[in-house]
């Protein structure tokens, strides 16, 4: 049985150890969307987390899809990146270069944006299964961003932690930074469903609630939120979606987004959500970066 | 004390009757636990017919309490039915054993209904699919243990709506059938269970029936509204129609009656699609009304609304400070009223949620505000339901009462459409004197920043339920911790009347034992 956050709770409360609710704990995808939906306005992912450390210090072996953690050194003793704009591209978006360089064309050029070599995902990877990241990993990874003054940051989970260790800079994710050029804006039509990466929007959720609001008035294009405007997650960005997609419900999510919904083509900012979409339908599936070539 | 003597052999009337501590707080408890003499023998059953039965501590205790957060039970086991069949596998066995079996949807009650003091409990929440949309005959067949919110995310892909449930997104359509369900639309289409066609039940003794108002309806009425006594709902066919965007105006009371007229006066004459009133204490008094077109709009304001004696938002405002110039020790109160509009309202037109001016949907606006405002941690709503006479006098009591145990509070009322007098409404929600349209109203101390013991609240509980009793109404959650309410203000014949029927439809008394009897 998978429990809600108040389940567990419940659970715990009534004498349930933690490992008794390990399964429930290790299922949350960490999408963020539970916040929101909150009446009480609990931080519910940051309590998640603790209780996967818990978890973790009681038990005696990682589920399969926890990160092996390989450490990120590009970063160590790196100096600060002197651009305005810093990307931090993420797994699936630094795979891809030529992507990156559009990306980066449309954020301002070489100029005013630069990719961050080390773009933390170790770091996301540990917070997300609970594992520790120490202090020094911490300051190294900062290091070179700290003179920007936006971060784009495509994993949605290092919002919070960014906005924290980096307080003078404005975090965004990859699909806000893109679509705050007009020239990408304006591809953007009524046919199109549009898919926002869910943990970056829950982790600022009042503001981008507004963000999203005014980008459907303007273009007319569908997104993938629910009655509550909240953003559906896939949760293909989660550590269990790398080890299996069908697993983790990341198909039936994406079947469940397109229900009852017409649409010519399917914009992501998630790029692990590209490949989703394209398992479950012959629609076009592009990234947000793309959008200024396929027009 | 003047203990009388009392004759040997001689046997008195009962002291502890139901009638016999007129004045007395009636402090209610939980029910005692079911000792689970049969349960080994009943779960190898179970399990046989491949039905899976969840024993541990920590599945247990998720049920361990209902938002009322006041009745506390741990069920022996549960099992979350995928099919009708499981549901009728459960209840033969537990036929043959003599396991209590309780039902749980949302688990919304509050006076522990959903909460089992032993025996099994059977989650309906895994029975949540949506199994069709008929555009044609305008119905939706569904599952019983979805929440209203997930149907409504269904048919809203569609342009489709249902027509009206409770403000609360994680209520079951399968609880709500089994008590009524209001909605601010509820003047005008009644309640939740009115608007079901067809039900597919699993009766205590475990036969899977189709019901409706032509195949087999003395089930379909005694199963709606019947609090859970007489069959579970695994499927319900219900009304729906096209979603419509609302749009919502206003009006200031600092009269409850006043506004409780206005509003009787509305749903009367059809004047709105929607109207209801929600309270800030009784001192700010708010009459909404919605409409789902600009028709109805148009009419309201050329026939209804010059009739109303409501004020404009800056009418009132300018008459609270009046008073509270007049009476400045009362500064905590207008702070305390000036704070909770001015956190409420802007709920109600959040620029995400609206779209030219309409709301975009009031489903998830109406339900979050309730959530935000009036729901928590711990719902205490004790309610009265009347006919259209006793009603203002039966809130303008209870408000009385809210005032005297809190500091804070709020009143929520509306109307309730009759479709004349359908044997569903006997010993229910319905009071047996309505007549057209119903009323009720529910009592709600703002818990948040104050910590109240089990027995305070109670007390408060029973003071507004004392009412009902004194004025002849009925009460919208009447089981569970309130049933010595029930013989009080149905009397026995009726309820006697009832429990035969119980007897005889459920041989053991094994489901839902202890809401109503």
């Amino acid at each position: 049985m998978s429990h809600t956050r108040k389940a567990r709770a419940r659970a715990i409360q009534g004498g349930a150890a933690i490992e008794d609710i390990a399964a429930s704990i290790d299922s949350c995808l960490l999408c963020g969307s539970c916040e929101p939906a909150c009446p009480e306005g609990i931080g519910i992912k940051a309590m998640n987390i603790k209780q996967r450390r818990m978890l973790n210090m009681s038990r005696a072996g990682y589920p399969s899809w926890y990160p092996k953690i390989e450490r990120t050194t590009a970063g160590a003793n790196g100096r600060p990146l002197s651009r305005t704009i810093i990307l931090l591209a993420g797994e699936h978006l630094r795979s891809d270069s030529e992507m990156i360089s559009s990306v980066l064309e449309i954020l301002g050029g070489n100029k005013k944006a630069a990719l961050a070599e080390d773009d933390g995902r170790d770091i996301a990877a540990a917070l997300e299964a609970g594992l520790p990241v120490t202090q020094d990993r911490i300051d190294n990874f900062i290091k070179p961003l700290s003179r920007a003054r936006t971060l784009v940051v495509s994993e949605g989970l290092l919002h919070r932690p960014l906005m924290k260790w980096l307080p003078d800079s404005k975090v965004i994710g990859a699909g806000e930074a893109l679509l705050s050029s007009a020239s990408v804006r304006k591809t953007l039509g009524s046919e199109d469903l549009y898919v926002i990466e869910s943990r970056s929007y829950h982790s600022d959720y009042k503001r981008l609630v507004g963000f999203y609001d005014r980008l459907r008035k303007e273009t007319g294009c569908r997104m993938n939120l629910d009655l509550q405007r909240i953003a559906i997650p896939t949760g293909a960005s989660s550590l269990q979606a790398k080890e299996d997609i069908e697993a983790a419900g990341c198909l039936e999510q994406a079947a469940w987004i397109l229900k009852g919904r017409s649409v010519r083509r399917i914009v992501v900012e998630d790029l692990a959500d590209r490949e989703v979409f394209r398992r479950v339908t012959d629609v076009p599936v592009i990234h947000v970066g793309q959008l200024s070539q396929d027009n | 004390m003047n203990i009388p003597f009392i004759e040997k052999g001689f046997i008195p009337s009962d002291p502890v009757a139901p009638d016999s501590l007129k004045g007395v707080p009636r402090l209610q408890t939980n029910p005692s636990r079911w000792q689970g003499d049969n349960w080994k023998d009943f779960v190898q059953d179970l399990r046989s017919a491949g039905i899976d039965v969840l024993e541990n501590r920590s599945d247990c205790s998720v049920f361990v309490t209902d938002a009322g957060g006041l009745a506390y039970g741990l069920p022996h086991g549960i099992v979350r039915p995928d099919s009708a069949h499981d549901v009728s596998g459960v209840l033969k066995a537990a036929q043959t054993h003599g396991v209590p079996v309780t039902t749980r949807g949302g688990g919304l009650t509050t006076e522990g209904e959903s909460v089992a003091f032993g025996g099994l409990l059977l989650d309906m929440s895994s029975m949540n699919r949506v199994l069709k949309i008929n555009p044609g005959t305008m119905t939706v067949r569904t599952e019983a243990g979805i929440f209203w919110h997930q149907l409504a995310e269904v048919l809203r892909r569609e342009g489709l709506d249902y027509l009206s449930a409770p403000l609360n997104l994680t209520a079951s359509v399968g609880g709500t059938l089994g008590v009524g369900g209001i909605d601010v639309n509820s003047p005008r289409l009644g309640c939740s269970a009115d608007q079901a066609v067809a039900l597919q039940v699993v009766t205590p003794t475990g036969e899977i029936v189709e019901c409706s108002e032509h195949e087999n309806p003395e089930i379909m009425e005694r199963v709606l509204l019947g609090y859970g006594q007489f069959g579970v709902i695994t499927e319900a066919t219900l009304k729906i129609r096209k979603f419509t965007p609302i749009t919502i105006r206003y009006f200031y009371y600092s009269s409850l009656r006043i506004a409780i007229e206005d509003l009787q006066f509305i749903a009367e004459n059809d004047a709105s699609d929607y109207s209801g009133i929600l309270t800030i204490l009784d001192r700010a008094i708010t009459l909404l009304v919605a409409f789902d077109s600009d028709e109805r709009e148009t009419r309201f304001n050329s026939c209804w609304k010059r009739r109303l004696r409501g004020h404009g938002e800056a009418g009132f405002g300018l008459h609270m400070a009046g008073y509270y110039i007049l009476h400045p020790w009362r500064f905590q109160e207008a702070a305390y009223i000036a704070g909770r509009r001015f956190k409420l309202f802007p709920e109600f037109s959040r620029t995400e949620f609206m779209r030219d001016s309409r709301i975009i949907d009031r489903t998830v606006v109406f339900s979050q505000a309730v959530w935000k405002f009036w729901g928590g941690p711990q719902m205490v709503i004790p309610d009265l339901s009347s006919n259209a006479e006793k009603f203002a006098e039966a809130v303008e009591r209870g408000n009385a009462v809210c005032r005297k145990y809190f500091r804070y509070y709020t009143l929520y009322c509306v109307g309730i459409k009759l479709r004349g007098r359908l044997p569903r409404y006997e010993m229910s929600c319905i009071p047996p004197d309505a007549n057209g349209i119903a009323y009720g109203c529910e009592f709600e101390p703002m818990l948040r920043d104050t910590h109240y013991s089990r027995d305070y609240l109670q007390s408060f509980k029973n003071e507004i339920y004392d009412i009902g009793v004194n004025m002849g109404l009925s009460y919208y959650r009447f089981g569970g911790m309130m049933k010595g309410y029930v013989r009080r203000v149905f009397g026995d014949e009726l309820v006697d009347k009832h429990l035969a029927m119980k007897r005889a439809a459920d041989p053991a008394m094994i489901l839902n034992a202890e809401v109503i009897f």
